[in-house]
């Protein structure tokens, strides 16, 4: 699904993100990259959205060669890869259905199944009964589920998830959790970006730890070992 | 279709949501609009003090006393046949005596000593209007024609020269000046402008960012915002002719009495020049927000 081959990511001479990592992730997997604050997380993990690209080595998502991704081609490969982050990134000028909506709309989707599809994605995330309220209106948890439902809209193969229980509480952080092991057993291979160690640990799936740009371990039932 | 319905849509919205943007940049194109019109208005109403001062010039040609009526029609029918005439007026010798006296009713010994003479000391005369003051030097010869010399005792041209001297001079410089103004406060208003819209795509570069994010692609997002500076422009557009409208209804009468009763041109210039201020502002303002919201918006579209 995702195969990533010696890359390296230098933004400065003395500022290497990346060295030499290579690894692969099947179809269906639910991987969680840890590892400490500078350690490359983010950088990978922008580097398979085709946000940053490499300075060297190949990027390969579901046969597709990103590495050196056109720029009109970047929104194709944004459609096929949800996206989680930290802080939303949510539209504040929008409702929670005009955010949802608008990943569908500008991938063409015709109104009858926008109408279909977002009221199913806002019941799955829980949040059929908020749809016409705005980012600021709703609690952390709740926008992280809007995020995750925009995510969903075009059922992606892969879903990237950089920190997204950074900002929440134990509570929403559980709910969240649980709401990806879900999207995880309908066949998305999910990625999880995060330095949260009680949520790793309480997976027990693939664990890849990265240190100083570097893989450390990549353990198939592994747990949070810095 | 679906697309362009949606940028249609996503751009209103845009716009009735940040209403208050919206406002503060129409405020400020429409400062921009006001000051090039107002310019325009004022170079206007200056060109039209000057016809009115050259309409005033005239060239007044006076007959000795005993001066046949019919020689004095036969040299207004010749000055009138002439191209560069635009009137000749006849004004008999009673009617030039009774013009004297009126002029000097607060000058009795004058008045004395015309009572005094016998008959009309004053002739008949001709007052000739040129269609541009250039003619008067040249009509000034033509009345000295060999045919009327002798029956003419005296022509006032002379007296008006310094003054159309002057008045074309005043409408020279008041037309460089003006035209150099108008051209100064157009780049004013064009970077004015040209600002607002920056300012206004940078208060929503993250929402930018994130429409990337989503797999949006460069023309969905600069669509909504290219026609949201559409809708500025316009509405800027209405607004301007509004108040350009209510400025000249306000102001007309107030400067009638300054201009001797006469209009002050400032109506006649907007209404009979509007399809093309509107082509050059409007299509400025338009071109201006398409091209600084295609830059600006593709400075915020990372990868």
């Amino acid at each position: 699904m995702i195969h990533l081959e010696h890359i390296t990511k230098i933004y400065h001479p003395d500022s290497v993100a990346l060295q030499d990592v290579s690894l692969k992730i099947e179809a269906g997997e639910f991987v969680s990259i840890v590892g400490q604050s500078g350690a490359g997380k983010t950088t990978l993990a922008k580097i398979m959205i085709a946000e940053e690209p490499p300075t060297h080595g190949r990027v390969l998502v579901g046969g597709w060669d990103i590495t050196r991704i056109r720029s009109h081609e970047i929104p194709e490969l944004r459609r096929q890869i949800g996206v989680i982050f930290q802080d939303y990134k949510l539209l504040q000028k929008k409702t929670v259905y005009e955010n949802v909506t608008f990943a569908l709309e500008v991938a063409g989707a015709p109104q009858k199944r926008i109408r279909e599809i977002v009221p199913q994605v806002l019941k799955i995330v829980g949040l059929e009964g908020k749809a016409h309220r705005f980012p600021v209106q709703l609690s952390g948890g709740e926008q992280q589920r809007v995020v995750i439902a925009r995510s969903l809209v075009h059922r992606p193969k892969i879903l990237l998830a950089d920190e997204p229980t950074g900002n929440l509480d134990t509570m929403n952080t559980h709910d969240i959790m649980e709401l990806l092991l879900k999207i995880n057993h309908f066949g998305t291979t999910v990625i999880l970006v995060t330095h949260n160690r009680e949520v790793v640990n309480g997976l027990r799936r693939r664990v890849i730890t990265l240190k100083d740009g570097k893989i450390l371990s990549d353990l198939a039932q592994g747990k949070y070992v810095l | 279709m679906i697309t362009l319905w949606r940028i249609f849509i996503a751009s209103w919205k845009n716009l009735t949501r940040n209403a208050w943007i919206a406002i503060a940049t129409i405020f400020v194109f429409m400062m921009a609009l006001l000051s090039v019109n107002i310019l325009l208005g004022v170079n206007a109403m200056l060109e039209r003090v000057v016809t009115l001062l050259e309409n005033k010039v005239d060239m007044t040609v006076a007959f000795e006393p005993a001066t046949s009526e019919a020689i004095v029609n036969q040299a207004r029918f010749y000055l009138t046949s002439l191209p560069q005439v635009s009137s000749v007026r006849f004004v008999t010798a009673a009617e030039v005596l009774t013009a004297f006296k009126i002029r000097h009713a607060d000058d009795p010994k004058g008045l004395a000593a015309l009572d005094e003479l016998n008959g009309n000391p004053l002739g008949a005369q001709l007052v000739i209007k040129a269609k541009q003051s250039d003619d008067y030097p040249f009509l000034a010869q033509a009345v000295q024609s060999p045919q009327y010399k002798p029956f003419i005792q005296k022509q006032t041209y002379d007296d008006h020269q310094v003054a159309i001297a002057r008045v074309r001079e005043v409408s020279r410089s008041v037309r460089l000046i003006g035209a150099a103004l108008v051209a100064i406060f157009s780049l004013f208003g064009l970077l004015i402008a040209f600002n607002a819209i920056r300012v206004a795509i940078y208060t929503q570069r993250e929402e930018i960012s994130i429409m990337r994010l989503v797999g949006a692609s460069s023309s969905f997002i600069r669509g909504p915002f290219i026609l949201e500076g559409l809708w500025l422009a316009m509405l800027t557009l209405v607004f301007s002719a509004i108040a350009i409208g209510l400025i000249i209804i306000w102001l007309e009468p107030s400067l009638r009495p300054l201009l001797d009763g006469e209009d002050s041109g400032l109506a006649a210039f907007f209404v009979g020049q509007w399809p093309l201020i509107l082509l050059i502002e409007g299509g400025s303002l338009i071109g201006l927000t398409t091209v600084i919201s295609w830059l600006a918006v593709g400075k915020y579209i990372r990868r």
